[in-house]
């Protein structure tokens, strides 16, 4: 039944875009219970992801940031867990990095990178905006 | 986190979806097969795209077509050492209980829980007891006010595949409630003035 256990792995954003492009962020059909394409277990997903870094984020944003990392001999995972997280400070970068300093890993650059591409955690007064924006993105992941 | 699986599954579609498109008729069966369950790949979130849909015979005695389905699907897959946001739910002298809000079985285990500390009953619920941080004299509460940061440390999958436990660890720098962190980095590069 199983034909690819691993057939990709993808980052939270694109989730969200995916979900998005469902029709997802149209809140007032959940209210109306016209649970038609997006179910209900999947509206839980979107709700977390919206808390997350994925909201604010963009296709753009995303594909940079992954191409700018392969310059720091980070794993994907590691990179897909960055940008997951957006780690805002070495405190917080430290535990996603498997041993930093054993693999002369450059921290600081990498926040530098986070800092400059990926756009801050949501807050409540932008996540309006933040919805809007990415409805117009409606791509295919 | 999230990744892509291909699965292969025979499909009935039940008469009264075959008005719809195939594909839309396809994905609805699929719903309400796949979604909210735990298989061994992971938790399933959302049917991606249908590959291919094969055949539509319909056997003898049935009253609708079935299909021979490929088709992708999102699972909700963390991998050990993955670090993961997520919200308080409840605490015990055990250890604490995390959620994601579609995922609930998160568990950080009393030795795994930042050292030293201190356990004591909750002052504002009763049923509960809380868990306490004491760093540099300073006291830390674990409590939902804040995300909680935690590491991946193991998962495990029951026999039964309908639901599935993980551990976390947050006795780390980094993890935990993202309040004991913030100002950090202030401090940091304080240091490297200096």
């Amino acid at each position: 039944m199983i034909v690819k256990a691993n057939a990709g792995t993808v980052t939270n954003f694109e989730v969200l875009d995916l979900l998005n492009s469902k029709g997802a962020s149209k809140d007032t059909t959940r209210v109306m219970g016209l649970k038609d394409k997006v179910s209900s277990s999947e509206y839980k997903v979107y709700d977390y992801l919206m808390e997350t870094a994925a909201s604010t984020q963009t296709r753009e944003s995303v594909t940079k940031f992954s191409d700018k990392c392969k310059d720091f001999k980070l794993v994907k995972a590691e990179i897909l867990n960055i940008i997951n997280l957006r780690p805002s400070s070495d405190v917080e970068l430290t535990p996603i990095i498997e041993k930093p300093d054993e693999r002369e890993i450059d921290t600081e650059g990498i926040l530098e990178l986070v800092q400059q591409l990926l756009p801050p955690l949501p807050t409540l007064e932008s996540e309006q905006e933040e919805t809007e924006n990415a409805e117009q993105e409606e791509t295919a992941v | 986190m999230f990744c892509l699986s291909e699965l292969e599954d025979t499909v009935r579609v039940p008469p009264d979806l075959l008005k719809l498109p195939l594909e839309v008729a396809i994905k609805k069966v699929l719903q309400k097969l796949f979604l909210d369950k735990v298989l061994s790949i992971g938790l399933c979130v959302s049917i991606y795209d249908i590959k291919s849909a094969e055949g539509g015979f319909v056997l003898p005695g049935d009253g609708a077509p079935t299909y021979k389905v490929v088709f992708i699907i999102v699972v909700f897959r963390p991998f050990v050492g993955e670090v993961i946001a997520a919200r308080f739910k409840e605490s015990d002298s055990n250890g604490l209980r995390l959620t994601l809000g579609f995922f609930e079985d998160i568990y950080v285990p009393a030795p795994l829980i930042p050292r030293p500390n201190r356990c004591e009953p909750d002052p504002c619920n009763r049923n509960q007891m809380r868990w306490v941080w004491i760093f540099e004299e300073q006291e830390y509460i674990i409590d939902d006010s804040y995300q909680i940061n935690f590491r991946v440390e193991n998962i495990s999958y029951p026999p039964v595949p309908t639901e599935r436990a993980e551990d976390g660890a947050i006795d780390d720098d980094g993890l935990g409630p993202v309040s004991w962190w913030e100002g950090c980095s202030e401090r940091n590069n304080e240091d490297d003035d200096t």
